[in-house]
């Protein structure tokens, strides 16, 4: 497998760029090291001495499905984005969406983009919209009905940065704008640590679980339409998280960013923030703590 | 001289704002920084500008460099 | 919204090919805008079913080229690195303007219900229905005009439709006083109608 790694790599970086799409880089050398000219690599191995990969042959009793991907390439904007097939044997291929992915990757197409990183739901990268639903890939099962084609998008309603890699900084800027973490003024009274009871602690069951893989807010018409100023599900449950965390001061501050008609009150509870949730949570209940938690505040 | 749409001039502000981070850059390397962003812009020039949705993308490709680049740190730029 | 854009389009569609989509307003992605992906989250809907049984007749919206706009370009304020702004708190329209709005919405109901239940007819009990309805309509589309005009993007429109709105309040205000004051009421009037 690693060799046939090396190989893609080497028969992916003999390929010739023109200078055009090549990437500018900065550099942040003193200006005198930097007269010397920079030149690409010359060892490179020529196509016709490394191997070609193959799409592995059909067996006799393979399973193969049919997987439609989103594909874009940012070093040529002036594309559309086009859907691009490839045929797996599901006896190859592990059980989940990721695995098809990865085996994808390696063995049929290394310019294949996507983020991935735990390949067990904790890290939350791979969030990509699969048949339809928004969901994590490696928490994802392939459905063994080969009759059926899958289709693979990014996020909807974002944009892409390349095939299945939404730019997400929008979503991480407004989680900065909650400012999720703890604040307090008071030391805590023994002097060592700021305690909790075991109710406390269990109000944040269901809220601390959250990877901000962006799932749910992605699913929001809301958030689709505004998501310049409408939170959307996921940073306004993080927000609660705060809220609802009995150590934390500022929880008025934390309920007066949100008392304005766009941050909080564009949920219309439609819901599908609850549905998607790779991780099984529910924002839209969370959201609709802190609408109680503002009617009874003001 | 006709009207210019918004995109052209988001554009050209763009640009603008490019040449003015370049002033603010060491002297010995502003020129790199100029001829960069210069070569930047050419390398689209074709591009037909009913193309919003491209242009909208380099735009955003343009904006998000141009912070990195801005940065004190960075004192000279290679292609 | 494509089509009273542009109706040559429309025009067209209608004397083409009858299309496949019938009930859709979206299609694949690859027509959609380049950088986002607007496929709506869905899973297989009774239309597909609807779709597959019921004449094929080119719908209004099945334009072949861009089945609805775009939304207008999202801008990101500040660098990557900064927080996004947090608007300065609004009770007026924020917690308060939420909860009055429930009001209104629970209230309806027992207004609705109370002069048919009752059988007698108040005038004053008309009146709180009439502007009951009013507000609550108004609330309602103005917050239609909130989630798809965003001030950020479209501040023209926005300002626009929310004069609109406004006028548009007022008339049915004015027309609901001259309906209670001069005619029947509504109440009476639906009763008439019921019983038609």
């Amino acid at each position: 497998m690693a060799s046939l790694r090396t190989c893609t790599r080497l028969a992916n970086a003999a390929r010739f760029t023109p200078a055009v799409w090549r990437r500018g880089f900065a550099s942040v050398e003193p200006i005198a090291a930097t007269t010397e000219k920079i030149s690409a690599s010359s060892e490179l191995v020529s196509e016709k001495k490394t191997s070609t990969v193959k799409e592995p042959a059909p067996d006799k009793d393979s399973k193969i499905k049919t997987f439609h991907i989103y594909r874009w390439d940012p070093d040529h904007p002036d594309q559309k984005p086009r859907m691009q097939s490839y045929t797996l044997d599901l006896n190859k291929t592990g059980p989940m969406y990721l695995d098809a992915l990865i085996r994808i990757k390696n063995e049929v197409d290394p310019t294949l983009t996507f983020r991935r990183s735990c390949r067990e739901g904790i890290c939350g990268s791979c969030a990509m919209n699969i048949d339809g639903v928004n969901t994590l890939a490696c928490l994802c099962r392939i459905p063994t009905d080969t009759a059926k084609e899958s289709r693979v998008y990014p996020l909807p309603h974002t944009y892409v940065v390349k095939d299945l890699v939404p730019d997400l900084t929008q979503f991480y800027k407004q989680y900065r704008s909650i400012k999720p973490y703890l604040q307090r003024d008071t030391p805590p009274p023994d002097g060592r640590e700021y305690r909790q009871s075991k109710a406390d602690r269990k109000k944040l069951d269901g809220l601390y679980e959250c990877i901000l893989c962006a799932c749910c807010s992605t699913s929001c018409p809301s958030y689709w339409w505004n998501a310049e100023e409408y939170l959307g599900p996921a940073v306004l449950l993080q927000s609660y998280r705060w809220i609802a965390d009995s150590r934390d001061e500022k929880t008025a501050h934390r309920y007066d960013a949100l008392n304005n008609s766009m941050s909080l009150y564009r949920c219309h509870t439609i819901l599908n923030c609850s549905r998607v949730c790779p991780k099984g949570l529910n924002p839209a209940k969370a959201i609709a703590e802190i609408k109680k938690g503002l009617a009874v505040t003001g | 001289m006709h009207r210019l749409s918004g995109l052209q001039r988001d554009v050209l502000s763009l640009y603008r704002q490019c040449l003015r981070s370049a002033r603010k850059k060491p002297e010995e390397t502003r020129e790199n920084f100029r001829s960069f962003a210069e070569e930047e812009f050419r390398q689209h020039k074709a591009i037909d500008k009913k193309d919003f949705s491209t242009i909208e993308f380099l735009l955003r490709k343009g904006r998000r460099q141009l912070e990195t680049y801005e940065s004190p740190g960075i004192t000279n730029i290679t292609r | 919204m494509a089509s009273i854009a542009r109706p040559a389009v429309f025009r067209q569609v209608c004397t083409a090919a009858p299309s496949k989509r019938v009930f859709s307003t979206r299609t694949t992605p690859l027509i959609t805008s380049a950088f986002r992906t607007s496929k709506p989250l869905s899973r297989p809907t009774p239309s597909t079913i609807i779709r597959e049984t019921l004449p094929k007749v080119a719908s209004f919206h099945a334009t072949a080229s861009r089945p609805i706009l775009p939304p207008p370009p999202q801008r990101i304020q500040g660098t990557a690195n900064d927080p996004a702004p947090v608007p300065d708190p609004s009770a007026f329209h924020g917690a308060y303007h939420w909860t009055f709005e429930r009001i209104m919405a629970a209230g309806l109901v027992p207004l609705t219900v109370a002069p048919f239940a009752a059988g007698s007819l108040n005038p004053i009990t008309d009146g709180v229905l009439c502007a009951f309805i009013l507000v609550h309509s108004h609330i309602g589309f103005q917050s239609c005009i909130i989630d798809y005009f965003p001030s950020k993007r479209t501040p023209k429109t926005r300002k626009g439709l929310m004069w609109l709105l406004n006028a548009a309040t007022v008339l049915v205000g004015v027309g609901f006083y001259e309906f209670e004051t001069n005619d029947v009421g509504l109440t009476e009037a639906l009763k008439r109608i019921w019983h038609a």
